[in-house]
Order: structure tokens, then sequence, then C-alpha cells
């Protein structure tokens, strides 16, 4: 499935809106079976700060864990976002 | 004479931007001009340019250092992340043509990640005015926000009792991964700040307390200085001096 977080907004920044968008997807996630790769999409996201990626990406690597593929990362704020979660991943 | 027509060019000379940004910014509503003369020509008034041209980091500071607190104006004051979501819209939109289009997410990313650490850290627990001050001054390339919340050491001190000073606080806030919330796993929000200020043509100042750093391109340690005066809750003053 492709998860496309332009959907949500374009400036993504606080910890209340990335909980809110994990909240409001879950039913979008529950058909995901097994065998299918979970593709979150940043095109045309402007601005993303960590966190409110950490409320979103976070609980979507712990479930779906190497399933979890991300595209259209070339935004510098997304870059520096998924540079410093990595970094910190336990 | 505040009330002084001054014509686009001068305008832009005194704003330190380009004529096409300022008509880019009377389109959006951002910067008003008046029309005048049989070609309605753009004018602006000198009350407005002035405005624009506060020292808005001064106002700020003087704002969050005072005893006691007083509502900020309307136009610099966000009692809610709402209000501060609008706001760092609309900054990402009239930064365009101002630097390029990466540097102004940095920014912009930036600025949301300390201001809405600010409305994380002190929800429900304001000492005395809630939200923050959130202003930019183009002319001295800054974004500025402050609030008078609790303040980085006594957030911290939730997860590290043993923090003493404002001092220890902040360079713990910028170099360890570290939350004063208790569900809360990560407290990415000041290392992201760090990196890309540091990876930028940027610069921070960042009080809290009285304790307070200065990070620029390139800088590799933390190194805090005790301020001038002593400020409960923070401020940041994010600069972006080179045309980039």
């Amino acid at each position: 499935m492709i998860i496309e977080l332009k959907k949500f907004g374009t400036t993504l920044v606080s910890r209340p809106s990335g909980k809110e968008a994990w909240l409001a997807f879950q039913p979008n996630l529950k058909d995901v079976t097994d065998d299918k790769d979970v593709i979150v999409d940043f095109a045309d996201v402007l601005v993303l700060t960590p966190s409110w990626t950490d409320e979103f990406l976070t609980p979507l690597y712990d479930r779906f864990k190497d399933r979890v593929r991300l595209t259209n990362t070339d935004n510098a704020s997304v870059r520096a976002t998924l540079e410093i979660l990595d970094k910190n991943r336990p | 004479m505040q009330n002084k027509l001054i014509s686009i060019g001068e305008a832009a000379e005194k704003l330190g931007v380009s004529v096409k940004t300022l008509r880019r910014w009377d389109a959006a509503g951002n910067l008003p001009s008046t029309r005048s003369g049989p070609k309605g020509h753009r004018y602006y008034k000198e009350i407005d340019l002035n405005l624009f041209l506060r020292n808005e980091s001064a106002l700020a500071e003087q704002w969050a250092m005072v005893s006691v607190g007083v509502i900020p104006l309307n136009e610099v004051y966000c009692p809610t992340r709402d209000v501060f979501q609008a706001r760092l819209e609309k900054l990402q939109h009239l930064f365009q043509g101002v630097v390029s289009d990466q540097a102004r997410y940095l920014l912009c990313a930036v600025a949301g990640e300390i201001g809405n650490n600010s409305y994380d850290h002190n929800l429900g627990n304001w000492p005395d005015i809630t939200g923050i001050y959130f202003a930019y001054d183009i002319s001295n390339r800054q974004i500025v926000l402050a609030d008078r919340g609790q303040g980085i050491l006594k957030t911290l001190k939730r997860a590290r009792p043993q923090l003493a000073s404002a001092s220890e606080a902040l360079k713990v806030a910028f170099t360890e991964t570290v939350s004063g919330r208790m569900s809360e796993a990560r407290g990415n929000g000041l290392k992201f700040v760090r990196k890309v200020i540091i990876e930028n043509p940027f610069t921070l100042k960042f009080q809290t307390g009285d304790a307070e750093i200065f990070l620029k391109e390139g800088d590799s340690d933390i190194i805090t200085f005790p301020s001038e005066g002593d400020i409960r809750g923070c401020l940041a003053i994010i600069g972006f001096e080179n045309k980039i």
C-alpha cells in the first residue's frame, strides 16, 4: 500500500498532528496483508520535523518493520528529519 | 511623517528585498501597497514599512524577560498551536524568493520544532502567559520565538533530577536524546535543530534561564554562556544572514 503524506498536509510539524494522522489512518492499515510492503510517499511535503514523523513513522516501523519503504525523500527538511530519526532509532 | 508614501523601489531597498518580492507579498496580502497616481503605481506607507522593520529580537527578549507577563501584540502572539501552524505556513510563503526553497523549508522546520516544543512542554502548566511569541524580521534576517514557560531546566529535571543549572540542561537538550515528557521515548527536537543549523548557513541563539548557546554553520561543540538577563522560559533567534 502507498501512504501519501501530502494528504495529511504539506507542513507536518507538531506531535499532536502526527499522532492524529496515525490514529486516523488505522482503518486503512488493517487490510495490509503480510506479503505487502507499506510505501510512505513524501512527495509534495514541504516542511517536516522529527516530532511529527516520530508520531507517525515510528509506530509504522514498529508494526511493519522492514516492509516499510520510503520514497520521494528529496526535500531538505524530509532528509534532515529522516537522518536524525535513523541515528536515534534503537 | 508616518503617513508618507514611499515608492516600491525605495521600499525594496529599505527592506532589502527585490521589487518582484514586494509585488508578490502585495498580491498575497502579506505587505499590502497603496495604489496612487494615474497609472496606479504601488506605494507603501512609511508606518507599514517601519512596522515591518521592527527589531523583533529585542522586543521578544524584553517580553520574555519582564517579571510580570503581558499578552503580546496580536500579530506576534500565538496562544495556541493552531495559530502557530497557520503563521508558520504564512512565513513559508513570505520567504519565497528571500531564501532558496530548500533553505526556507529547513528554516520553517527548525522554527516549527522550537515553537512546538514550547507547547509540548508547557501544556497545562504555563506559569503566566499561555502560548508563544513568534515573529520574523526580514531586514535583519531573523526568526524569533519566545515563551514564558517553565524553561528547559525544570522540564528536563523530570527525566534527569540531578541537573543543577540551566547551562547543564541546555547542553543536555542539544546533545542527548532525552524527553521530560513521561510517555515519550525520544526527544529529538533540539538535536534536529542543532543538526540543521550547523549544516547550513544559519545561526541560532537559544536562551533558557540564565544560560544561552550560540550555534553557527560548522560548529561541532555546544558551548554555553551566562546570559545578560534571566528568563523563565525560552528565547530562540534563528539567523539566516547569508543570502542563499
